[in-house]
């Protein structure tokens, strides 16, 4: 159990996070991290998918209450990630498996950090549970599919 | 020349479907008299055994509909894709897992305890469980396997054409059967109905505000709607933005808003994804505490967005420890 890392996907906007540093520098020290320009672009489809790709959390790093380039793309995603954390509790998934904050850090520093929080936290949790969006389907599907 | 065979038939159904076939009223008698209907469990005497003996690809089209949970379920579906040169998954149980798909969200476990022993109605002092065979006086008795979950029919079986609603209305069904007929199909996997979704064809969609904007999240059994007025303006939520458009607004002639049984629009694999991230933008809450007041007046979100389609989302079931 002690070899267990949990899997975060860290999305953050380029307009606050990180944008004086080197991007390869960073992201050398974070794992699975997506800069994007506003986190409004976030679709909660996206964040589904990245469970769907294994990952057992999900970190959203915005730009600060009132501060979006794009007027109110952090509160979206603030909205979507409430909204999403409903339907992973119905389905058995913690909601503190998806977190968003909004702030800044120009230097990038506190991203790994916060990643590190994070994964401990999920270290705590554990694994997601088996059973529904990474589920294999039977296999006599696949191949009814034509191996999808 | 021999009249093309056709199969209709049901697996796990509520016999909407069904219902939606003899809907078509005369013009059924018209297609009866062009085709030769081999299997229609809900109206007509045949067996089984009848189909297995009959030549693969022999059916020329099979309208199947129902989601599949059991073994039994699993078994026809396969035979009817023996026979049959076309599939069509007929209704949302078919192409999306339905309303019975709900049943994802509990356990295989929960269902049995609940239905066997936990119902106030149930006595039941041996603890006696459905088993997949059991001997009674020296005879094996066998029942079909429930299965853990519930599957949509292209998680069991390879499906030609999709034709969603629940249950799909008479006119789309008399379009997919005469395309057969006539040989004018699109191609292979497609769903046979517009891409759009409902509201391109809304007549409610004059009414939108060009911003709309909801404090409240408010139940169609709360509020007198406005029968003129987009549902997502008065604060009700309408699935009409992430829903294909073909239904015929049944709904909506009834003053009750869309609840999403034709699925996703064209491209799209999880709806309730697609309208949360819609939701979002007209959800009028900035602050921490206002985002969690709005978004807790949505009342079983999952059981909302998904009542047609839970198994084919991404979400599919919940999550046990095993
Ligand atoms: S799609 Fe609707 S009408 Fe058809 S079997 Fe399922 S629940 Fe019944
Ligand atoms: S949200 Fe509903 S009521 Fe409003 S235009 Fe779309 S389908 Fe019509």
């Amino acid at each position: 159990m002690s070899e267990y890392k949990p899997k975060l996907v860290c999305f953050s906007c380029k307009f606050s996070w990180g944008y004086l540093r080197d991007e390869d520098t960073l992201s050398s020290k974070i794992d699975n991290w997506m800069p994007l320009i506003c986190t409004g672009k976030i679709d909660a489809t996206h964040m589904l998918e990245a469970f769907k790709a294994g990952a057992d959390g999900i970190l959203i790093l915005g730009c600060p209450e009132g501060d979006c380039h794009y007027q109110d793309g952090n509160y979206e995603a603030k909205k979507r990630v409430y909204l999403v954390r409903r339907l992973l509790e119905s389905v058995g998934i913690e909601k503190e498996r998806i977190r968003i904050e909004l702030s800044r850090d120009p230097e990038g520093n506190r991203i790994p950090r916060l990643v590190e929080e994070m994964r401990q936290e999920l270290a705590k949790l554990g694994p997601l549970k088996k059973g529904s969006m990474i589920e294999k389907k039977p296999k006599e599907t696949i191949k009814a599919r034509g191996g999808k | 020349m021999a009249k093309p065979k056709i199969a209709i038939c049901w697996l796990g159904s509520c016999g909407g479907c069904d219902e939606a076939v003899v809907d078509m009223n005369e013009v059924l008698l018209r297609v009866a008299a062009a085709v030769d209907i081999i299997l229609w469990p809900v109206a007509m005497d045949f067996k089984y055994d009848s189909l297995k003996g009959m030549k693969n690809g022999e059916i020329a089209l099979s309208l199947v509909n129902g989601h599949v949970r059991n073994s039994e379920q699993e078994e026809i579906a396969k035979l009817l894709r023996e026979k049959s040169q076309l599939i069509l998954a007929f209704g949302s149980c078919a192409c999306l897992g339905g309303t019975p798909g709900l049943a994802n969200l509990t356990t295989k476990e929960d269902i049995f305890s609940w239905v066997y022993r936990d119902a106030p109605t149930v006595v039941n002092p041996n603890g006696n469980y459905p088993q997949t065979t059991s001997s009674v006086n020296g005879k094996v008795l066998t029942l079909p396997e429930f299965y853990d979950r519930v599957y949509a029919l292209n998680d069991v079986i390879d499906v030609d054409y999709y034709l969603p609603g629940c249950p799909p209305p008479p006119y789309s069904v008399m379009y997919a059967v005469s395309a057969v007929l006539e040989d004018k199909l699109p191609p292979k996997g497609s769903i046979l109905a517009p891409h759009r979704a409902l509201c391109d064809s809304c007549k409610r969609n004059q009414s939108k505000p060009d911003k709309i904007s909801i404090k409240e999240i408010r139940r169609i059994h709360e509020v007198e709607a406005d029968p003129d007025t987009c549902f997502l303006a008065q604060g009700i939520i309408c699935l009409g933005p992430a829903t294909r458009d073909g239904c015929g607004e049944a709904c909506m002639s009834i003053n009750m808003p869309c609840r999403g049984c034709f699925g996703p629009v064209e491209g799209v694999e999880d709806s309730g994804a697609k309208f949360i991230s819609a939701m979002a933008s007209i959800l009028d809450a900035e602050s921490d505490e206002e985002v969690a007041t709005v978004v807790n007046q949505f009342v079983d979100p999952v059981g909302y967005l998904y009542r047609f389609s839970v198994p084919a989302s991404m979400l599919q079931k919940k999550r046990v420890e095993k």
